[in-house]
């Protein structure tokens, strides 16, 4: 396994909701790097960027299922390798 | 390398010469002229004078360019091999067949 | 009330959404008793994909129904509010210029149908392929599509209200010369097997090709005051993130099954990539000369969207498996300077004939054109622009006084140049069957080559015409075969597109 991780990215809409969900994606991944474009921010992260339903919702004051990530997402560079009631984590696999 | 299917799968060609009867399609390059996006597609019977081809076909086409001189016309083409034009000859007996490709320089 | 945090309230017992999903899908599907399996699923055999294992396959979305048409209801909700809101506010005000429309009827023409296709073909495959969860994928792309192409109809239908060629997009799909680019892609698809569609259309479609077909669009709509279809195009992003997991799933799922699905799938990449690309000649030619306000050159789409994200992300990752790089993406590449100014030409030099209207870059665009293309622009495509300009200055305005050569496998009017040398037109030759054949390029002659039986019966928009199959043997004959009206057509300047702007725009005329 090469020293150098390749970085991985999520496009999310720009929308007054989805400030609360980049907050949380920020809080959770230290090296996150956040860019706004016209109507999308994309996000991007070397190895891997991982979403928590806990800190979401702490950010968000209210419930949120992690499916609710199909609303907000447009686009992404990596695999989704793990999708389940607490977490999403969208990384490469090779 | 044939087409993969759960049957025989042969069937005609939608452009066949028999599909044009008597006629025959015959393409047209004007070359080294960025006026025209591509060559011309003509449809003409096979035994058309070429010189009653290029007149009433070729002519009308290549004159929308302003600069267009038939005096200049030259180097006739078939297939990018030259073609000695003969203006009472049929295009099938010049060897100009069903979808040839014809050019000249002007 | 006080606002409870989340964690101090007592939540419902569920279960957890990864076996909620395996219930809800995989769970549901059976072993045949009543028939063989192959009688059950006659179409996944015969291509030669080899296929061990359908539980292999992994969905990540992990969507279940119910949550599926939730989700979607909510993106619909959300889309229709701005619809309505721009067709109660006369929202075609805030276009950067009518000429513009001519990008979206170019999309209402060629897309559209295209999803409609899509949706047919997936619920298609939502019966035959054999595992569960690919199916699934399927089922739920299959109403995506269908959504896709319901929203692109009410969104674009508002301008249809005011500006022209919107009317019959569907017919003129169907019947008309550049739309059988698009039809004719997609046809192939969907007479291929169920493997290489998923090759063709999720993967090179999909996938590899997805932003340099839709962001330019949507950026287009965004950059030129185009709110709904904007809007339409964030819509379905985020269904289109599924897409492409299904695209890239398929891909990676089938090479890892068996080391003998290895080659057949290189040859679709090598075919679907060349293909798709061809089709998106006309996006580059939308990108660089339909938009009053253009985003970006497709040279900088192209170097971005595919040589950086796809050749130097995607294919590296794909190397493991054996896979390399689409077989002419040099040529591809050679042609970025090129690829719009040939195109557009084209579509310019043919317009009467076209449900949009065309006109010559004045000198603001050309010096934009000029910039963004050092290389070509001004050597290459300027002096033929200028000499438009001359002709147009004199009153006139110069249009193909004929019909085009097309290309026997894209469709396209051969007007492309040698990858290296834009000073020669690019032509190959072939035979088959004593029949002689014309192709545009070597990705498209190689394509003939591999299956002629196939491409041999393409319905071409030219040959059709002479054959006598387009309604007459007159230009007039033929638009009016085509569904085309008053307006739809020619020129932009001057055209009826125009004097409807200038009144509603009525301070921007008055320039005898």
């Amino acid at each position: 396994m090469s020293g150098t991780l390749r970085q991985v990215g999520i496009d999310i809409q720009e929308s007054e909701e989805n400030r609360a969900l980049i907050d949380a994606i920020k809080q959770d991944n230290p090296d996150l790097t956040v860019r706004h474009l016209p109507g999308l921010v994309k996000v991007q992260s070397s190895g891997q960027i991982v979403i928590n339903r806990e800190t979401v919702e702490s950010h968000l004051g209210r419930e949120w299922e992690t499916g609710e990530f199909q609303l907000a997402i447009v686009s992404y560079a990596g695999n989704f390798s793990e999708w389940d009631d607490d977490q999403i984590i969208v990384k490469w696999e090779h | 390398m044939a087409v993969k299917a759960l049957y025989d799968y042969d069937f005609p060609s939608a452009d066949r010469a028999e599909n044009f009867g008597d006629d025959q399609l015959v393409f047209v390059q004007w070359k080294g002229n960025p006026f025209f996006c591509s060559a011309a597609a003509f449809r003409a019977p096979k035994a058309m004078p070429f010189g009653e081809f290029v007149a009433a076909m070729v002519v009308p086409w290549a004159g929308s360019d302003p600069e267009f001189d038939l005096a200049a016309v030259h180097d006739w083409r078939l297939f990018g091999e030259p073609l000695t034009p003969a203006d009472g000859v049929a295009l099938t007996e010049l060897g100009i067949g069903h979808k040839a490709l014809i050019s000249f320089s002007a | 009330m006080s606002i409870d945090k989340p964690e101090a309230r007592v939540r419902p017992k569920k279960l957890p959404l990864k076996q909620r999903y395996s219930l809800l899908t995989r769970d549901l599907d059976w072993e045949p008793n009543y028939v063989t399996r192959e009688q059950l699923y006659p179409h996944t055999s015969y291509e030669g994909i080899v296929v061990h294992d359908w539980d292999g396959w992994e969905d990540p979305f992990r969507l279940t129904v119910d949550a599926y048409h939730k989700y979607q209801a909510e993106k619909d909700k959300r889309l229709y509010a701005v619809l309505d809101g721009f067709a109660q506010s006369q929202g075609h005000l805030t276009l950067s210029d009518a000429s513009y429309l001519n990008a979206i009827k170019l999309f209402i023409q060629g897309v559209t149908p295209l999803e409609y296709a899509a949706h047919r073909h997936f619920a298609y495959l939502a019966r035959h392929l054999e595992g569960p969860a690919p199916r699934f994928a399927a089922l739920c792309q299959s109403v995506d599509e269908l959504r896709h192409a319901q929203t692109q109809i009410h969104t674009i239908s508002n301008y249809n209200k005011y500006y022209g060629g919107f009317h019959s997009w569907s017919k003129m799909h169907d019947r008309v010369w550049y739309l059988s680019v698009p039809k004719s892609l997609f046809d192939d698809a969907m007479t291929a097997g169920p493997f290489e569609f998923l090759i063709s259309i999720s993967f090179s479609f999909e996938y590899l090709l997805t932003n340099l077909l839709f962001v330019p669009f949507m950026s287009g709509a965004s950059f030129n005051g185009d709110m709904p279809t904007m809007s339409f195009g964030f819509s379905a992003q985020s269904d289109e993130s599924r897409h492409m997991t299904l695209g890239l799933e398929a891909i990676k799922f089938l090479l890892e099954q068996d080391e003998a699905n290895v080659p057949i799938i290189q040859g679709w990449i090598d075919k679907w990539f060349w293909r798709a690309y061809r089709m998106s000649a006309l996006v580059a030619a939308m990108m660089d000369y339909m938009l009053p306000k253009p985003v970006m050159s497709w040279r900088e789409a192209f170097e971005l969207y595919f040589e950086e994200q796809m050749l130097g992300g995607l294919f590296p990752d794909l190397e493991f498996y054996g896979i390399t790089p689409p077989k002419h993406v040099n040529d591809a590449i050679a042609e970025k300077d090129k690829l719009s100014h040939e195109t557009y030409k084209i579509l310019h030099n043919f317009s009467f004939a076209a449900a949009f209207t065309t006109q010559t870059p004045q000198q603001e665009h050309m010096a934009w054109l000029s910039e963004q293309y050092p290389d070509t622009f001004d050597r290459f495509y300027r002096p033929t622009w200028e000499k438009h300009l001359d002709i147009e200055a004199g009153g006139g305005r110069a249009f193909f006084q004929g019909l085009p050569q097309l290309c026997q496998v894209c469709q396209i009017p051969m007007g492309f140049s040698e990858p290296d040398d834009p000073a020669t037109p690019s032509l190959r030759t072939s035979t088959f069957r004593d029949e002689v054949f014309h192709t545009c390029s070597n990705g498209c002659q190689w394509i003939f080559e591999r299956e002629p039986e196939k491409y041999v019966q393409a319905w071409l928009p030219v040959h059709q015409i002479y054959q006598g199959n387009c309604g007459g043997p007159t230009v007039p004959d033929v638009l009016a075969w085509y569904g085309i009206q008053e307006g739809d057509n020619g020129e932009y300047k001057g055209s009826l597109d125009q004097q409807s702007w200038a009144e509603w725009h009525p301070t921007s005329t008055k320039e005898a």
